[in-house]
């Protein structure tokens, strides 16, 4: 069991340092592709298509690392005035919520990926990609929330246990 | 079902949920799947929901987002944000107030070489509060311009959360956020005036204390050295995008790279700023765009299920002048701002807010700006506007809520002041994107 949570905690990791990646690459490319336009060099016709499909990779590499370290904005205007032992209640009751949303759409991305990975079909966009690119991160992401979640509910952590300080946004 | 059920039993969803405790992206994905029940009456539109959620976040234009976010992480990891204060502390002399005249110009700055509000105000705080403590400055005054200006962010570009605006409603990202630079100029002035009648009528709110100028040649040499250089950035982002040189994404990029240029020259560039404004990015980025994700087919259920045309329609049907109808909205936001982040916020009203302001003969660029002036605002009204958190978490120990929305509340009266010029001089907001073509 402690081999598998190695493992997948590797994976989660692995997968934010991914994300990372992939936006300074994201940075790089836009900035070679203007660079060769004004040079007067014929710049590469995919890296739109690139970076409209690196900003979907990382988004969805780092969704269950942003639930791991509590980065996903929430609102706690009404729950923190409850009772703890109510508090506790809706906390459960709103990672099961969760837990059912991230199963539905991860199983419908699947089924999405299975299909167009079958039917070869093509993202008609500046060049042209098998549309299964776009949806190999989606059900690896739902499903990896679901296990974050499922930490959540017995008790491993606590989602709300990061005081409104410490929280991001633009 | 009528509109007004369709409209009531989706944004009560959202609101209900949030209200849990559910994240704000799960909260959209709950709603969603609910919602097709609802309003398909079947199970299979979930497999539709699924696939039009990945329309919003593979838009080019949403590309400026994480890269603003990127550029405002790595100015303040290489130091850079630390060398414009000490070049500007240097302009202002012995000016009595003058740590709050500081804010407001090294706040306007910084907006200009940053897309976050909540970065812009956190920086501010913690380093100017204790240096105004130090000096006497009563709370009002070491707060207030803080707040004020740490908010410009969200107007003057880049803002991050512009660009969001401009593509969830899909107007011209390049125009709103050229459009913010006059007005936000014209804010940190009217945030000055404010300051100066402030210590006019209490001068003891910011005692005068001296200070060793150095030579003017050194003060020059100062300014020159650390401020001109940022000239280079804001060139290579509004420049660009005014000048029509790049799309607004390509600009972003620039801007990273003439951050990534500027800390070079300055040697304090290091792989340790870069990893940490990357890191950054990952956590602020990717949460937001997690959002516009799950959120992209809630617009959608929106209109499927008749609510935002039903309500339109409703709107029209009153006749009343169109500024009263802004009005509402703008207590709408103000209202949603008291509980909400602004992400939220602009996912659940932009879809309702932006058809009836286009049917009412609203300017698309100008109404983007004023509803971004609101998010500002709304940010810094009590109970749980964000900013006065973000505040409260840099202030010295035992400052309370009250004392930091007190504090901020003249300089609510000056975005207000704002909004009643834009609404009476629109090409305020409509001159500069004019230019553009």
């Amino acid at each position: 069991m402690g081999a598998i949570s190695k493992i997948y905690d590797q994976l989660l990791f692995g997968m934010a340092g991914l994300s990372g990646v992939l936006i300074f690459f994201a940075f790089v490319s836009i900035v070679v592709d203007v660079l060769m336009r004004i040079t007067g060099l014929e710049p590469f016709i995919f890296i739109m298509t690139m970076f409209e499909y690196i900003l979907l990779w990382f988004t969805m590499l780092a969704a269950p690392y942003l639930l791991r370290i509590k980065g996903h904005v929430f609102i706690d205007a009404v729950t923190q005035f409850l009772p703890p032992a109510v508090k506790t209640f809706v906390a459960k009751l709103v990672y099961l919520l969760c837990i059912t949303g991230c199963c539905i759409y991860g199983y419908n991305l699947m089924g999405l990926l299975l299909e167009a990975v079958q039917s070869g079909e093509l993202d008609m966009r500046t060049y042209e990609v098998p549309i299964w690119l776009l949806f190999v991160p989606m059900p690896l992401c739902f499903f990896m929330c679901v296990i974050e979640f499922l930490r959540y509910l017995f008790g491993v952590d606590d989602m709300y246990s990061q005081s409104i300080e410490e929280r991001e946004n633009v | 079902m009528e509109w007004y059920w369709a409209l009531a039993t989706l944004i009560g969803m959202v609101v209900f949920f949030m209200a849990m405790g559910v994240p704000v992206a799960f909260t959209f994905i709950i709603t969603n799947i609910i919602g097709v029940i609802i309003f398909m009456g079947t199970t299979t539109g979930w497999v539709q929901i699924a696939d039009n959620s990945t329309q919003l976040i593979t838009r080019f234009t949403l590309g400026p987002v994480p890269m603003f976010i990127m550029m405002g992480a790595l100015f303040f990891h290489t130091g850079l944000a630390i060398r414009v204060f000490d070049g500007l502390d240097v302009i202002f002399g012995k000016l009595r107030g003058r740590l709050c005249f500081l804010t407001v110009a090294g706040g306007s700055l910084f907006s200009t070489l940053t897309g976050s509000s909540m970065a812009n105000t956190a920086m501010l705080g913690s380093l100017m509060v204790p240096e105004m403590q130090k000096r006497g400055y009563n709370w009002q005054m070491s707060m207030g311009p803080i707040l004020g200006t740490g908010g410009l962010a969200m107007i003057i570009p880049p803002s991050a959360l512009g660009v969001l605006l401009a593509s969830v409603a899909s107007i011209d990202v390049g125009k709103l956020l050229i459009a913010g630079f006059l007005p936000g100029f014209v804010l940190a002035g009217l945030y000055a005036v404010m300051i100066y009648l402030q210590l006019r009528i209490n001068p003891e709110s910011a005692p005068a204390y001296d200070v060793e100028m150095p030579p003017m040649a050194e003060r020059i040499k100062i300014v020159c050295v650390n401020i001109l250089p940022m000239g280079f950035i804001v060139f290579m982002v509004v420049g660009f995008i005014i000048l029509g040189w790049a799309t607004p994404t390509e600009a972003a990029g620039f801007g990273v790279l003439g951050v990534i240029i500027v800390a070079a020259a300055f040697r304090c560039l290091s792989f340790e700023a870069i990893k940490t404004a990357t890191h950054a990015t990952v956590k602020v980025g990717a949460m937001v765009f997690f959002i516009i994700m799950s959120s992209t087919v809630f617009s959608q259920l929106l209109a499927f299920s008749g609510a935002s045309a039903g309500l339109l329609k409703w709107t029209i049907s009153f006749g009343i002048s169109k500024y009263w109808i802004l009005l509402l909205m703008f207590f709408v936001l103000i209202a949603l701002g008291m509980f909400m982040d602004a992400t939220s916020m602009m996912l659940i009203t932009v879809p309702i807010f932006f058809p009836l302001a286009s049917q009412l003969g609203f300017d698309l660029i100008w109404f983007g700006l004023f509803v971004l002036m609101t998010f500002e605002m709304a940010g810094t009204t009590p109970p749980f506007g964000l900013l006065l958190y973000v505040m409260l978490g840099v202030a010295p120990k035992g400052t309370t809520l009250y004392q930091v929305a007190a504090s901020a509340f003249p300089f609510l009266v000056c975005d207000a002041i704002l909004i009643l010029l834009m609404v009476q001089w629109p090409q305020l907001a409509l001159w500069l994107p004019s230019l553009m073509g």
